[in-house]
């Protein structure tokens, strides 16, 4: 697979069709990879593929609106969710982006691997289960011990036109998935508000406002950050625990709608606050007020921007 | 016991002066008399101007330490700090730390001849320089200002201008961007009204402040008429935080503008890393 | 160089934290640095914290002084210092290293008498690195020891069902005296030795040759531009002054910032000298192994790795370093 993508690209540099191309290179540490941009043919080798690319590359789709040339990347059928709504919400041009589909069967949790096996070097894609190679040794590991949990409800969008693919691009299904999806956050669900908010506020209370959850995002696409507007001065970069509540508070509200639950906010939080658990709550809102979901199909309209004469039984 | 270096000391406004449509003279004392009288500074240093509950600014002081009394700020209102400054009425209170930054080079000055060329509200910084080498007349040799702003109504200190003029071995020579009905005067920008005067760089040090593209221009034209980089000093006024060299804002390279400068030469400028703002 | 078996640190650890606040790792979500009411919060099994103990210096949001509007004047109340002298358990030696150099910083000229109060008020007990390392860690390539005790006032080895303890100061001397009876003579044995690579001679220089180089436009492409690498990096200090609360009441705060985030320069008079994300990433890399060097003869980086560990899209700062040799010397 590595070698068709890395032809791909090659001709597609080789034809002048794009300027450069965004895919996964190989880290610097076993068991990770780092987003990478290709200009040149001769840089293509540099392009791999493993159940160790969790980057969501069309969050690298946001400075197109700085230029007109054409531009190359590789999805996941999750990230393709995101160009959906980057081009529902006027973020890209379809059409200036060629985009590669890759047939991903299942992202690995690197801290399930490291756990399971320590020291391991690699893990590798063996259809129904997943090889672990530690040492000398490899050990062939059912999928689920090792699935980062949002592939667990795998979800593409529907009828998503790719200008390549290296395979089939269907969903990667489990027998639990529709009772899984929502299971995180039912329990939180059951408890008394009191609780909940106890929680949260001990969850926040960590958080070092680095930014990295908003940074990452792919719908975090606004030229200027409402927390970076000068005036009116909406936070400071004080870390209270009130300050702590009102970021995370209006992001999970600038998300509705859009989370396509890439998972790579709480990925990449050096916290570990469970921001997924947040997250879910929002589309879960979402698909119960409004029957939708984003990023499955470029024709659905945003809820918050649309008005349907029935929106006037909700409560809101 | 080292004092605390983030702690203003209040101070009352005494006076506002304004100056152009968004500038104004501000002249404070300090609320501790005794403090007030030992605040030593040197033309070119800057203090931290605190309006408690909405933030701190940099502001170049504009005054002279020959003259005693108050501590004068020409401030324009651009951004959150310097709007609400510009709303106090006089007897209001504000915070003051410093005096910061290095100065002007007064040490290498005696005995030289002084050319000034400032653009806007850059006339400030450099008025402090001027006063104290006026009250200081007999170790400085000839002194020439050459000054502009956009129109005239943003010429700044313009009674002192006139002043200036009358003195002694001093000359004033005035520009605008853009002139209107009354304006008789020349019309064209700083820099090239600087090489039409052409003054000569014979045992002189020129001196320059105002919005960044001119600087460059004026020290690169200075370059050019023959005055020795270590001899065109300009004072930056950017990015200032904590104005003490800890919040590590302010940096050109190892540098800090709170620290060692804002006051630095050509040459100097030339061994910094290209980050300037201009 | 004495030694004290395992059980009796914890004593030893209950009764200083009786005269003194203890701070020390804890898994709070993360290994964090926290004061600790009792021992038993303690983890001792751990690489390093997330979070570097810069954070019991230089807190993350700090309080400089209240302001209120009272008659027709305003008062002023500084925020007021420690309450009690402090321990802090458990830091490793890179990290104790960083602060020699945030010392540099916080006190030369006008002396930064909240840092220094903080500093003067607690006692460090380093535990030396276990070995291997993690993977991120690359202390030894930039000549940092992670079983020297510079910086702390008494340093730990684990010996496996001991701890071998080494004095270096009066106040860590001072701090024994709590259970003196627990620290044995040690029986001879060696401090276990690391093998010391090469420092990074001439880094200075090769960097400086690389500013119009196009690495940290090509770096800038990847880095998303978060804070992630400078609040997590036991050498930057780079701070905010904000005023919380109105003019009729409030408090000065100073929070930490970043040379990373787009608007750490931006102006009021709009201009940004650092306008993209090639001129911030070069300014990071340049302030470590450029300006610092220059200003206090020594670098910037202790080779912590919390930078490549904790970046989002895995930058790792090796890699740069790596670069910068391979490309200047083209």
């Amino acid at each position: 697979m590595e070698q068709e993508l890395r032809e791909i690209v090659r001709k597609l540099l080789q034809e002048g069709a794009i300027e450069h191309f965004i895919g996964y290179a190989e880290g610097v540490e076993p068991l990770h990879t780092t987003p990478c941009f290709i200009e040149r043919e001769e840089e293509v080798g540099a392009l791999v593929w493993s159940p160790f690319c969790p980057y969501n590359l069309a969050r690298y789709l946001h400075q197109m609106k700085n230029g007109a040339g054409k531009v190359g990347l590789v999805v996941k059928g999750c990230d393709a969710r995101a160009i959906v709504e980057l081009v529902k919400g006027n973020q890209i041009q379809r059409e200036r982006v060629v985009v590669v589909g890759v047939p991903c069967q299942g992202q690995v949790d690197l801290a399930k691997v490291e756990e399971a096996f320590q020291g391991a070097e690699a893990v590798e894609d063996a259809g129904d289960t997943f090889l672990v190679t530690v040492g000398e040794e490899g050990h062939s590991v059912e999928k689920e011990r090792l699935l980062r949990e949002k592939c667990f409800f795998c979800k593409h969008p529907i009828s998503f036109e790719y200008d390549f693919v290296l395979g089939e691009m269907s969903p990667f299904l489990l027998d639990r998935r529709s009772e899984l999806e929502f299971a995180m956050i039912e329990e939180m669900e059951s408890l008394p508000v009191e609780e909940r908010r106890a929680f949260w506020r001990a969850q926040f209370e960590r958080c070092s406002r680095c930014y990295a959850c908003r940074d990452i995002c792919y719908a975090c696409y606004c030229q200027e950050c409402i927390f970076e507007s000068r005036a009116p001065r909406w936070l400071e970069k004080t870390t209270t625990s009130l300050d702590n509540q009102t970021y995370h508070l209006i992001r999970a509200w600038h998300m509705v709608g859009r989370c396509i639950d890439c998972g790579e906010c709480e990925r990449v939080c050096p916290m570990e606050i469970p921001l997924r658990q947040l997250y879910k709550k929002v589309e879960r809102e979402v698909e119960q007020l409004f029957d939708y979901e984003a990023g499955m199909r470029v024709e659905d309209l945003p809820p918050l921007v649309t008005f349907q004469v029935d929106d006037l039984g909700l409560v809101i | 016991m080292s004092s605390n270096i983030y702690l203003p000391h209040l101070a009352t406004i005494t006076e506002i002066e304004p100056q152009t449509p968004d500038t104004m003279i501000f002249r404070v004392v300090l609320e501790d008399s005794t403090l007030a009288q030992s605040f030593i500074y040197r033309p070119g240093q800057f203090a931290e101007l605190s309006i408690f509950g909405v933030g701190e600014c940099p502001i170049s002081i504009a005054s002279t330490p020959t003259r005693k009394g108050s501590l004068e700020f020409c401030v324009r209102a651009v951004g959150q700090v310097t709007n609400a400054l510009h709303e106090l009425d006089v007897g209001s209170k504000i915070g003051i730390r410093g005096p910061y930054g290095n100065s002007f080079p007064l040490f290498d000055l005696e005995g030289r001849n002084l050319l000034f060329i400032g653009g806007g509200i850059g006339l400030a910084p450099l008025r402090s320089l001027i006063n104290y080498v006026l009250d200081n007349r007999d170790h400085y040799g000839e002194v020439e200002l050459i000054y502009g702003a956009r129109t005239p109504q943003e010429l700044v200190f313009k009674e002192e201008l006139r002043l200036w003029g009358e003195q002694e071995g001093a000359t004033v020579y005035l520009t605008v961007d853009r002139g209107d009905e009354r304006w008789k005067g020349p019309v064209g920008f700083v820099p090239s009204f600087l090489r039409e005067i052409a003054p000569s760089p014979e045992n002189k040090v020129a001196f320059t402040c105002g919005p960044p593209i001119m600087i460059k221009l004026v020290m690169e034209a200075l370059e050019e008429m023959g005055f020795p980089p270590d001899r065109i000093v300009t004072t930056l006024e950017m990015k200032m935080k904590c104005g003490v060299g800890k919040c590590g804002r302010c940096n050109i390279g190892s540098r800090y503008v709170c620290r060692d400068g804002p006051v630095f030469t050509f040459e100097e400028l030339k061994m910094l890393p290209g980050e300037l703002e201009f | 160089m004495k030694a004290i078996k395992k059980p009796h640190l914890v004593e030893w650890l209950n009764r200083v934290a009786q005269a003194y606040d203890l701070l020390g790792p804890v898994l709070d979500g993360v290994v964090q640095f926290k004061r600790v009411k009792s021992t038993n919060q303690l983890v001792f099994d751990y690489p390093n914290s997330v979070v570097p103990p810069k954070n019991l210096f230089l807190p993350q949001t700090e309080c400089l002084f209240a302001f209120r509007r009272e008659g027709g004047s305003i008062i002023l109340e500084p925020a007021g210092g420690l309450e009690r002298e402090r321990v802090l358990f458990g830091i490793r030696p890179c990290d104790a290293k960083s602060l020699l150099l945030l010392d540099k910083l916080f006190n030369r000229d006008l002396v930064d008498t909240y840092y220094q109060e903080k500093r003067r008020g607690t006692t460090l007990v380093g535990l030396a690195c276990p070995s291997p390392p993690q993977r991120t860690c690359f202390c030894t390539s930039l000549g940092i020891d992670p079983l020297s005790p510079e910086g702390v006032d008494i340093l730990l080895a684990d010996l496996s069902d001991r701890y071998l303890v080494e004095v270096t100061t009066e106040r860590g001397e001072a701090l024994l005296g709590f259970s003196r009876e627990l620290f044995l003579p040690s029986a001879g044995e060696e401090k276990p030795r690391r093998e010391k690579e090469k420092s990074l001679e001439g880094i200075e220089e090769k960097i400086d040759s690389l500013w119009e180089d196009d690495y940290w436009r090509e770096l800038s492409r990847r880095c998303l531009g978060c804070g992630v690498c400078t609040y997590l990096c036991p050498t930057c200090r780079c701070f905010d002054l904000t005023d919380v609360g109105s003019t009729l009441g409030g408090g000065r705060f100073r929070c930490w910032d970043s040379c990373i985030f787009a608007d750490f320069t931006h102006m009021a008079s709009g201009v940004n000298p650092r306008p993209t994300g090639k001129e911030r990433v070069r300014q990071r890399y340049f302030d470590k192994f450029r300006y610092i060097p220059e200003e206090y003869g020594v670098l910037g980086c202790v080779g912590c790795g919390r930078c490549s560990r904790y970046c989002p899209v895995a930058i790792d700062t090796r890699t740069v370093i790596n670069e910068i040799i391979a490309r200047s010397t083209k």
